[in-house]
């Protein structure tokens, strides 16, 4: 029942910040917002069509729910940092902070809904040796990403102090972690879409 | 976590759809529950097991068991 009523609750505020963006004419935020609901409650938009009632929220949704408001949330928290350091540094010259923030929101929603498929079809379908996997890469990408910042902060600070050219950090910062980085993606992309895929060809009706 | 759902099921008649209305869960539940890729909680367990007229521990049992 609270679950229900969280996503009624849910759907209004959806609904009123949908009227909020077309009015301020952010008509792509407004169709990412649309793409999201039609992604994420598809089960649900279909059963209010085909039975005029909402489908039962049971403990393997709520749990997915729960899931993926808890990734969601650790995202927006890590997101808020980063963005209000890119602020502070002046980074994003000339752009509206509105359209940063809408951008921001919109990875978000991106987040949620790949959060929500991941609880529900991709992880019950990874095995132990892909779960490992992921997680290694995703490990992997999140230390690549401090990599990244440190090195370029040592090789700043190493001309800053002592006048150096440093070399080994400026290789490590431009191009050794991004490399890892993007590696560390592509094989996090790929255990998932493996799940993603093992879902589809993997459920049965009987 | 093996189950004998479906073995159960198939004995007394009943459809997935007829199981999740009668427990109170979603078809792709059941699915989950048959293919042994989700974990219940012990209600919904219990609920199972009587809905399909036996105990948890027939329907449901650990791999390592």
């Amino acid at each position: 029942m609270k679950t229900k009523i969280a996503l009624i609750i849910y759907t209004v505020i959806g609904i009123l910040g949908l009227m909020l963006l077309l009015s301020r004419e952010n008509l792509y935020v407004a169709l990412a917002l649309v793409l999201g609901f039609l992604l994420l409650g598809y089960r649900e938009i279909w059963s209010l069509i085909r039975y005029r009632r909402l489908p039962v929220i049971d403990e393997r949704v709520r749990d997915n729910l729960t899931g993926a408001m808890r990734l969601t949330g650790v995202f927006f928290f890590i997101a808020s940092i980063v963005l209000i350091l890119l602020l502070h540094f002046d980074i994003f010259k000339g752009v509206p902070t509105s359209l940063i923030i809408s951008g921001m929101l919109v990875v978000m929603g991106i987040m949620y809904v790949i959060g929500y498929n991941y609880y529900d079809r991709v992880k019950p379908n990874m095995g132990e040796k892909s779960l490992r996997f992921l997680k290694i890469c995703l490990v992997t990408a999140g230390l690549s990403i401090g990599t990244i910042a440190l090195a370029i902060a040592l090789h700043n600070m190493m001309f800053a102090w002592f006048g150096i050219e440093d070399a080994v950090f400026f290789i490590i910062g431009l191009l050794g972690a991004p490399a890892i980085l993007a590696i560390s993606l592509l094989g996090s992309l790929a255990a998932y879409a493996g799940g993603l895929l093992a879902s589809f060809s993997g459920s049965c009706r009987e | 976590m093996k189950t004998r759902m479906k073995e159960y099921r198939a004995r007394l008649g009943i459809t997935q759809e007829k199981l999740a209305e009668t427990v109170g869960v979603r078809r792709e539940t059941i699915i989950f529950l048959e293919k042994g890729k989700y974990n219940p909680s012990l209600k919904l367990a219990w609920n199972i097991a009587r809905a399909l007229g036996a105990g948890i521990e027939d329907i449901f049992k650990l791999d390592d068991e």
